[in-house]
């Protein structure tokens, strides 16, 4: 049974190596993708482009201005009438206007409540919401209000709240999702459309097994792009912090893999031919990628969302790796991401085995 | 170009989309990404679990609680507990936030002593770590602003004027740029396997032997997806206005000419894809590739194209979804139409491209095999 | 004038010169028929005519010259092609009669009366006219190539060019293509360029041009051609010299013989060829298997076997037994249900209704057949084989799925791969090496275990004449020293004639099961066992 099990594994990964534009894809996905996403995706809002259109002789407004620099800022654009100031917002050439007018020093001079326009374009709405927030406490700062309340904050985990680490491993879990599925389904959807599949199920051995290590081959194949990818790109150029057990994320990808694979098998028990394993992998990938809570906490969403979020393996993996790179929890309290992850998987494998294996 | 040609492959490739079960395709997965976006992305933070220690429990701290409590920007869950085992329910992920009222809280505060107050902030997910925080900060701020009653001298009132979307709703915001997202990666994901799929099976053959030009046999591929694509055009539409509710201030004909538009570009690039690829799994790849991961990075939906420096502000004026996006958004929000020279020019660019990537296609498909 | 003129004309294609050289002219109104082994060059050259590929060299077609595929562009409403492969260019998902609309529109043909009574003939003579609204995916494969042909034929090309439109088509389907040709090519003086397996063929055609390793090495009428090398056939002798090869009932040899002149066919230029170029293919010679050979005599009994596939009856209560040490032919027309029959045999198919013993065990559950899988070898049409490894990896994997223990299964390996005359392409991916290759090695795979069943599918289709006799002496001598049970299904009637005893079956129905001499009697008109299939199907 061990030799009929390795023999088909070895079988398989002869295959994937001998394919060199599957292994192209592949690699580029671990390591040029991840590094893509990591450098260039940014969620916090950067580089604001703010205008403004001064009335006064200056003085108050350009110490407010200045307070407005990068990295959150670009260097705010004058403009010489405020028409000028709203086309350009129209334009989509800046987000936020500052419009002050020509008594506005005079009356914060004569310890009068002095007004402060500011037109903002909410289609960014996060840019717009962080961008009000730094001018509320550049005005407080400025206008020297004594509030006797100290706020102390410690952000917990990623104390930069760097975006580039968390996007990069994100990228890293979206990828690995992708390609255990698709990588198992096509394996097991090429033997049908080379002719090969009539044979297979002729050998003298158990469904179970051919089914077991096509997929674990797969799994090897997945686990090494893991390996590579977080050695070079998520470690190596982005840094990201390993607060946790290492291993533990390597058991918990091994489980997760062992579960997307599942998924595959599922889709390749119901497609005929390759283009049905794209379609189906499509529409089957995309919702549990963003029912992972990846883009979106998962509280935030719709309730329905919500509910059909916990048949995504990728909701307790992410939960599970943020938690062991940036948390560091320990093994103890991993085991909900653990019991999720095999959940799943297992029942995508019996369901596998009842489709595939009663064909055989 | 000849009518009835044409016809007869448009008839034939219908009759194919019909009977296989792409056309599934076709309808299912534009609604199906627009809904999972549309409501699975947010990007503000509510119903944020956050985890008050109220050490001081007098009427103050109370106040204060009840500031929290009061906001849809959080759940709030009062206890009382030490500050390690909080730290241990932020790190198994059970709660976002922790704040940590002193006992001395209230009396301090009306000694007129400063006072300190900690926030635990999860910041694993750094966006929502920051917004979470600046959350925080605001309502304490304003909490305490109401409780000192002390006058200052001169000061700055911010008169804000939010444009475009005033309510600052996500759908607002978000949904224009998903459809920009959508009719790029749907159209182009079906043209990509139109030709490549007669390539693999062999029916290429009647294309090579035939008298039919290059021309015709690409209109002949791309006028199929294109009638069915516009419908969509409609559906994403009607998604947004009645399910997500979004404003529609500007001109429904400039939407429609635009959209049409932008779906040639996308069932282009599907078709280039298809004359380059030799078997439809690499065709589907490529196609992900160069659609949906531009898409959502220029769509603006993540980030305005004005905040980008550098490469990727030259990248983003590359890929043909900012200028839709632009118009979208205007459509929807804005309401300027073509009074805006740069809805027109923009218009202009989305003709550009098509002729463009139509022409690529013509002059690199081959009418013999390779 | 309707004048065909090729002028030195070189394929190159993926890197590998195709054909070199090439020349040769036809008249209005003629065929020319194309022979040679797979990988000859006949389809390049065929698509070089058809301005489909790249090539040097010129072409003239009625006064119009062309060098690149660009510039056949005005001559293409006036050429039809059809390419190698069954339905290849049909629409799984369009009807019948879909696919004439679609043909006739893309080539802008007026559908006027004329049009119509034309199509309408032509759909007449290709018995489609009561499938008009049936799917192309759904047509038996005779079916699809009729419906091939007369789609190349709607807009009455004044060329044609078929690349083995009669491959894998049954006789009474090859019949039916060959009248629909010939009376077409006869009204509209069309020159028509056919290339094909079946040397009674082209022994009917105007012109015959011989191709080997792409050149064109002979040209001439049949008559001709067969004459040049009468010489160098005799009746079967038993021994053979360094320089003869030997089929079934002919030897073909450089040097003379003592033994009489056999009446030779086109087929024997292949082997003359092939001697006179040193390509000699070793003997076969098999030794006795490891195991041992006694097993009960009657290796698989079926009583009443039926399939049903909706309301479509493939398989109606079909009795056949299959004795040790017997080959079994099966034949019939495409779609008779041979296929579907040997997949309920191994399984693969779930038995709708009837009775089925191998091995003297009755096959009821799962698990009867999992216990048989070891005495079973299968070669499927296609000679399904993992194309991402080598021929030596595919074998060791087969060794293992059976649990060979390694020490005999590399011994064994080495043994077949020499005996089946492979050992030279052990490390060469399968879709590399040519179809005759390919189809002893997936015999050896399927002989690995050494089975005593053997079901073979159609395994000789599209594989040249001296690979295909070369098989048969294989499978002769496995039945020989082996006793194992052979069953095997094929289109060319003429290897009928080497099985001991035959099954004919039509529409799902088994209509004939004898010997041969016994169907020779039975038919006294029928001069081969072509005739007395047809017998049965008319």
């Amino acid at each position: 049974m061990n030799r009929i099990f390795w023999s088909i594994v070895g079988k398989e990964l002869i295959g994937f190596i001998r394919s060199w534009q599957l292994v192209l894809v592949v690699l580029y996905m671990f390591s040029v993708e991840v590094y893509i996403a990591g450098s260039g995706i940014e969620i916090n809002p950067r580089n604001v482009a703010v205008g403004y259109v001064d009335g006064t002789a200056g003085g108050l407004s350009q110490k407010i201005l200045t307070h407005l620099h990068g990295p959150e800022f670009l260097a705010p654009r004058r403009f010489n009438s405020q028409r000028e100031l709203s086309r350009a917002i129209f334009d989509k050439e800046i987000i936020v206007g500052l419009v002050f007018d020509a008594d506005f020093e005079k009356k914060w001079r004569q310890n009068k409540s002095a007004q402060l326009d500011i037109l903002m374009d909410a289609t960014a709405a996060s840019q717009a919401y962080t961008t009000l927030n730094y001018l509320q406490h550049i005005v407080l700062d400025i206008s020297k209000v004594n509030i006797p309340v100290d706020i102390v904050t410690h952000k917990l985990f990623n104390q930069n709240a760097d975006n580039h680490t968390f996007m990069a491993l994100t990228e890293l879990l979206s990828i690995i999702t992708m390609l255990s599925i698709i990588l198992t389904a096509v394996v097991f959807v090429r033997e049908k459309e080379q002719g090969t599949w009539d044979l297979m199920l002729l050998m003298p051995v158990n469904p179970k097994v051919i089914i077991l290590a096509k997929s674990f081959s797969q799994i090897i194949v997945v686990m090494t792009g893991i390996v590579i990818s977080l050695g070079f790109v998520v470690l190596g150029i982005f840094n990201v912090p390993v607060n946790g057990s290492l291993s533990a994320f390597l058991l918990l990808s091994f489980f997760f893999v062992f579960a997307g694979s599942g998924i595959g098998l599922f889709i390749a028990a119901v497609a005929r031919d390759v283009m049905q394993v794209a379609q189906l992998s499509i529409v089957v990938m995309m919702p549990l990628i963003f029912l992972s809570g990846a883009w979106t906490p998962i509280y935030a969403m719709h309730p329905a969302l919500q509910y059909l979020s916990y048949i995504s393996p990728l909701r307790y993996y992410i939960e599970g790796s943020e938690s062991i790179f940036y948390r560091g929890t320990e093994w103890i309290d991993l085991w909900p991401y653990f019991m999720g992850v095999i959940s799943v998987g297992g029942v995508m494998y019996w369901i596998g085995f009842r489709k595939i294996g009663r064909l055989f | 170009m000849r009518i009835g040609i044409l016809k007869a492959y448009i008839r034939k490739e219908l009759s194919e989309l019909l009977r296989s079960r792409l056309i599934i395709m076709v309808y299912l997965l534009p609604t199906m990404l627009m809904l999972l976006f549309g409501y699975g992305i947010r990007m503000e933070v509510t119903h944020a679990r956050i985890a008050i220690i109220d050490n001081d429990q007098s009427r103050l701290s109370n106040l204060l609680v009840g500031k929290f409590e009061h906001s849809k920007y959080f759940d709030v869950t009062t206890t009382v507990m030490d500050e390690d085992e909080a730290l241990r329910k932020i790190k198994q992920a059970q709660s976002d936030a922790i704040i940590i009222i002193p006992a001395s809280f209230e009396k301090r505060l009306l000694k007129g002593q400063t006072t300190q107050i900690g926030v635990y902030v999860d910041a694993a997910f750094p966006s929502r770590g920051s917004t979470m925080e600046s959350y925080v900060q605001g309502v304490i701020l304003n909490a305490a602003s109401a409780l000192i009653p002390s006058a200052p001298k001169g000061s700055i009132v911010i008169n804000q004027r939010t444009l475009f979307n005033q309510a600052m709703r996500d759908e607002d915001a978000i949904v224009p740029g998903l459809i920009g997202l959508v009719l790029l990666v749907a159209p182009a994901i079906i043209a990509a396997l139109l030709i490549v799929k007669e390539k693999e099976r062999g029916t290429i053959f009647n294309f090579y032997a035939s008298p039919l030009s290059k021309a015709e046999f690409i209109a002949a591929k791309l006028i199929p997806v294109f009638l069915l694509h516009s419908i969509n055009i409609f559906i994403l539409l009607l998604w947004a206005l009645y399910l997500f509710e979004v404003p529609f201030r500007g001109s429904f004909w400039i939407y429609w000419l635009a959209s049409e538009l932008y779906i040639l570009v996308s069932i282009s690039i599907g078709i280039l894809i298809s004359v380059i690829t030799r078997t439809q799994i690499v065709a589907v790849v490529l196609t992900v590739m160069v659609t949906i991961i531009p898409g959502f990075m220029y769509s603006g939906i993540i980030m305005p194209i004005s905040s980008m420096v550098g490469m990727s502000r030259y990248e983003a004026h590359v890929f043909p979804v900012m200028y839709y996006n632009h118009i979208l958004y205007d459509v929807f929000l804005v309401g300027e139409g073509l009074t805006s020279q740069k809805t027109q020019l923009y218009l202009v660019i989305l003709a550009v491209y098509v002729v463009i990537l139509l022409s690529l296609g013509t002059l690199w498909l081959r009418k013999e095999i390779r | 004038m309707g004048m065909l003129k090729i002028d030195q004309v070189s394929v190159t294609h993926n890197k590998r010169r195709a054909i070199k050289d090439a020349s040769f002219s036809a008249n209005e109104g003629e065929i020319i028929g194309f022979i040679g082994a797979d990988g000859a060059g006949k389809s390049s050259l065929m698509h070089a005519i058809a301005g489909v590929i790249r090539f040097e060299g010129k072409i003239s077609f009625q006064n119009t010259i062309y060098h690149s595929p660009s510039e056949a562009q005005i001559l293409k409403s006036k050429i039809g092609l059809m390419p190698q492969g069954i339905g290849l260019v049909l629409y799984d998902l369009l009807t019948v009669g879909e696919h004439l609309d679609f043909f006739a529109n893309i080539r802008d043909i007026r559908q006027d009366d004329r049009f119509n009574e034309y199509k309408n003939r032509l759909l007449r003579m290709a018995g489609l006219d009561k499938f008009i609204d049936r799917r192309a995916g759904n047509l038996s494969g005779g079916m699809m190539q009729k419906l091939s042909l007369i789609c190349t034929l709607l807009h009455r090309p004044k060329l044609l060019i078929l690349d083995e439109p009669t491959t894998g088509v049954d006789p009474l389907s090859r019949i039916e293509l060959w009248k629909i040709l010939d009376q077409i090519r006869c009204e509209e003086g069309t020159i028509a360029l056919v290339s094909t397996a079946y040397m009674q063929e082209a022994a009917q055609m105007d012109r015959v041009l011989l191709f080997d390793e792409g050149e064109i090495i002979a040209q001439g009428c049949a008559k001709e051609l067969i004459k040049s090398v009468q010489d160098m056939t005799y009746v079967r002798k038993p021994f053979t010299t360094p320089h003869s090869m030997s089929t079934l009932d002919t030897t073909y040899s450089l040097e003379p013989l003592e033994a009489e002149h056999a009446e030779p066919t086109l087929e024997a230029l292949f082997f003359v060829n092939a001697l006179q170029k040193n390509r000699i293919l070793p003997s076969v010679e098999i030794t006795p298997r490891d195991g041992d050979t006694s097993f009960s005599s009657v290796v698989m009994e079926a009583q009443g076997l039926t399939k049903t596939f909706g309301d479509f009856v493939a398989n109606d209560r079909v009795d056949i037994r299959l004795c040790r040490g017997e080959i079994l032919g099966l034949l019939g027309s495409n779609g008779a249900g041979k296929t579907t029959f040997i997949k309920m045999l191994l399984g693969l198919l779930p038995i709708d209704d009837g009775e089925l013993n191998l091995l003297g065990k009755r096959i009821e559950t799962a698990k009867d057949r999992q216990e048989l899988k070891s005495s079973i070898g299968y070669v499927s049409q296609h000679f399904a084989l993992y194309n991402d490894m080598t021929v030596r990896e595919n074998l060791h994997y087969f060794a293992s799925m059976h649990q060979i223990p390694m020490d005999i299964a590399i011994k064994r390996i080495a043994r077949y791969s020499e005996e089946l005359g492979f050992d030279g392409y052990m490390d060469a991916i399968p879709t590399e090496l040519p179809l005759g290759i390919n189809q002893r090695f997936s015999l050896a795979a399927a002989l690995l275990h050494e089975p005593v069943i053997l079901f073979l599918d159609e395994p000789t289709s599209g594989v040249d004449a001296i690979a295909r006799a070369q098989f048969w002496q294989l499978l002769v001598a496995l039945k020989e020293k082996w006793k194992i049970a052979i069953l095997i299904t094929t289109h060319y009637m003429s290897e009928a004639e080497f099985c001991d005893r035959i099954v004919l079956m039509r529409d799902g129905c088994k209509v004939a099961d004898d010997t041969i001499p016994n169907l020779y009697t039975a038919h006294p008109n029928a001069k081969t066992f072509e005739e007395i299939f047809l017998e049965y199907y008319r």
